[in-house]
């Protein structure tokens, strides 16, 4: 236990030089473009030049970069930074659109696990027939297809002709506990409303999983299939095992390469949530900051840039500490 | 003399790959008997493998059998088809009648789980232990049985904490946990160090006299087959070249393969000056040379011997040989 606690630390503080670097180069890549954020925040091109000073000294534009981002992360970190555009505390924007987003990603996430790893088990034990064809054609189709496409195809069919879904407002229960809406929904009780959020998520979750499930299935067949052609199976088969029990080892060893895939790809999915939010018009930290690169609306930018790296590399965390319950060779 | 517990008649086992029908084993014949040592002895790719495991079905897709009878004869003294059981009762066979052992004792145990739930679980699935605490005793029992220092500490360990002395130590272990009484060990020492190698053979050779098994080893090491078998089977790409007593093999090699073999490795049994190679290379099983499938290496290789497959002649008591030098003209 003594050695889990010194890995956490040691992880921890591995933390501090990749938030930081994420954080930098982002801040970089929105300094180094040609424009005039002040101007801009202060009201365009009819901006009294006052009110533009008062910007640049309160966002220390002047300044050099390097003096410009310690006062950025100084601001998001202690939430003190109030941002120009919005008008609110940048980070209790970003932390107020976060729970959606969240939500988002599991209903993703929930896709590419219940369809990708059965989708691979399938594709691995039918391999080389029709079934097998037709999940490596999904998984090829998954990664190629654009979400904003598959996006808009989805709304068409399932909305505008089928009118199964909402796309519209995010149902709230009465009261807020984790501050995720399907999560509190089942916590209270209140099905009515997580049958709402299911029917207002499940096409953009799917639309944002589609990518995942078919690496996930892809990597699921190969891994399963490694595991079935081993010499541990052989000699369970040897031993006169039951057939279950001989699944059993083989899924046991998938479990090792999936459970970092699938971290992998929860991080992944956080990626792809502008674009989803975007075109399903859910209001979460995606959109948030979609919203925040048009109107040159650097705070926010970057604190969401955080976000998605904190959640990154929380879920590597969470990886490693699975790893080592599930593959006795791991030590820490 | 000793009743057969295994006969084996014409078995085929081919694999239906896109290049082609592989003929691995293609119509061997031969019997063990109850008690004996039994050794196939070949080349990598000769079909002996293949052989071991078609004695209880254990031949996965592209493989198949394709023909042939493996005739087991159970604890009431009746024979049956092996081929003809169904998978149930097959498996109920396999670890409880017939177990085995394979190469490398290190890919065998699964690496996420202890040597005491290796055992219990081959024992749960054979039904001979009512739990798991049952299953841990008998587990002790058992390693401490193939002399596996501190058994009671090895039990609790995963495979990779184990030498791989150990380990194979292990995989026997796991293997005699139902009491089966014939024991077949797929090259059991070739992944092991040259020091290992001897106390494995001892220990196989110890288990044997105590449990009185049946043992049938495969391998190319005829330092192996001088050291532990009774009575040995050459095979050469799929066929049986020769089958005798390990003494008649040594000193009366027959089958211009088997003699070959015995030039290309050291013999325990005569001083040599140098070891001789066999010339050419192993056919490939997809389109074989027809007649005798040596012929293209074999020195003393007649017109009859590419057209017509030898069949087993019995050149002295118990040793035949396949070889068209020896038929009656």
């Amino acid at each position: 236990m003594t050695n889990l606690k010194r890995f956490l630390i040691r992880r921890f503080l591995t933390f501090i030089p990749t938030l930081i670097g994420v954080t930098l180069l982002t801040y970089v890549i929105a300094f180094i473009i040609p424009a005039n954020p002040a101007r801009f925040w202060a009201g365009g091109l009819k901006a009294r030049p006052d009110v533009i000073q008062m910007i640049i000294h309160e966002y220390h534009l002047n300044d050099p970069w390097y003096v410009q981002y310690y006062y950025f992360m100084k601001g998001i970190l202690t939430n003190s930074m109030i941002d120009p555009v919005t008008g609110y505390h940048v980070m209790s924007y970003i932390l107020s659109r976060f729970p959606i987003t969240f939500q988002l990603a599991l209903f993703g996430f929930f896709f590419t696990v219940v369809l990708g790893i059965p989708l691979g088990i399938i594709s691995a034990l039918k391999r080389d027939t029709w079934v097998d064809a037709l999940v490596r054609v999904w998984s090829l189709i998954g990664v190629s297809v654009p979400i904003f496409w598959l996006g808009y195809i989805f709304i068409y069919i399932f909305f505008y002709k089928l009118g199964w879904i909402t796309i519209a407002g995010i149902p709230y229960p009465p009261k807020t506990i984790t501050g995720v809406p399907i999560i509190d929904a089942i916590l209270e009780g209140a099905w009515p409303v997580v049958i709402e959020n299911i029917k207002r998520f499940i096409l953009p979750g799917f639309t944002l999983g589609f990518a995942s499930i078919g690496v996930v299935a892809r990597l699921t067949r190969n891994a399963f299939l490694d595991a079935l052609n081993s010499d541990y199976v052989l000699f369970a088969k040897a031993r006169g095992l039951k057939k279950l029990r001989v699944y059993g080892h083989a899924l046991k060893n998938t479990m090792v390469p999936l459970v970092t895939v699938l971290g992998l790809q929860f991080g992944g999915l956080l990626g792809g949530v502008p674009i989803t939010e975007t075109v399903f018009g859910i209001p979460g930290m995606g959109r948030a900051m979609v919203q925040a690169i048009f109107s040159l609306d650097f705070p926010v930018l970057i604190a969401g840039t955080f976000m998605i790296a904190i959640i990154y590399v929380v879920t590597n965390l969470i990886v490693d500490i699975l790893y080592a319950f599930i593959d006795p060779r791991v030590r820490y | 003399m000793p009743e057969p517990i295994v006969i084996v008649e014409d078995l085929k086992v081919y694999f239906y790959t896109y290049a082609g029908v592989v003929r691995a084993v293609d119509g061997v014949s031969f019997e063990i008997y109850e008690g004996e040592t039994f050794c196939i002895v070949g080349e990598t790719g000769c079909g002996k493998s293949v052989t071991s495991r078609a004695l209880t079905k254990l031949i996965d897709p592209p493989g198949r059998i394709a023909g042939g009878k493996v005739l087991f004869k159970d604890r009431s003294g009746r024979y049956i088809n092996m081929l003809e059981l169904d998978e149930e009762t097959l498996r109920e066979m396999r670890g409880k009648e017939i177990a085995y052992i394979f190469q490398d004792p290190a890919a065998a145990l699964d690496p996420l789980y202890t040597i005491g739930y290796h055992f219990i679980e081959t024992m749960r699935d054979h039904g001979t232990i009512r739990s798991n605490k049952e299953g841990i005793e008998r587990a002790i029992e058992l390693l401490r049985e193939v002399a596996m220092p501190a058994p009671e500490v090895r039990v609790k360990n995963y495979p990779h904490e184990l030498s791989g002395g150990m380990k194979q130590r292990a995989v026997i272990g796991i293997g005699l946990s139902n009491m089966p009484r014939l024991l077949i060990a797929d090259e059991p020492t070739s992944y092991l160090d040259v020091s290992v190698q001897a106390q494995i053979l001892e220990l196989l050779r110890q288990l044997k006299e105590k449990r009185g098994l049946t043992l049938l080893m495969i391998t190319h090491d005829m330092g192996v087959v001088a050291e532990m078998c009774d009575r040995v089977a050459v095979l050469y790409a799929g066929h049986l070249a020769e089958i005798g007593p390990v003494d008649r093999i040594f000193m009366n090699p027959l089958h211009p393969y088997t003699q070959a073999l015995l030039r290309a490795v050291p013999n325990p049994t005569r001083r040599m000056l140098k070891l001789e190679p066999i010339p050419g290379n192993v056919p490939n099983l997809a389109s074989p040379p027809p007649g005798c499938r040596f012929h293209p290496r074999c020195p003393y290789a007649m017109d009859i011997c590419k057209r017509e497959r030898p069949k087993m002649i019995e050149v002295e008591e118990r040793h035949r040989v396949a070889c068209w030098l020896y038929a009656k003209r």
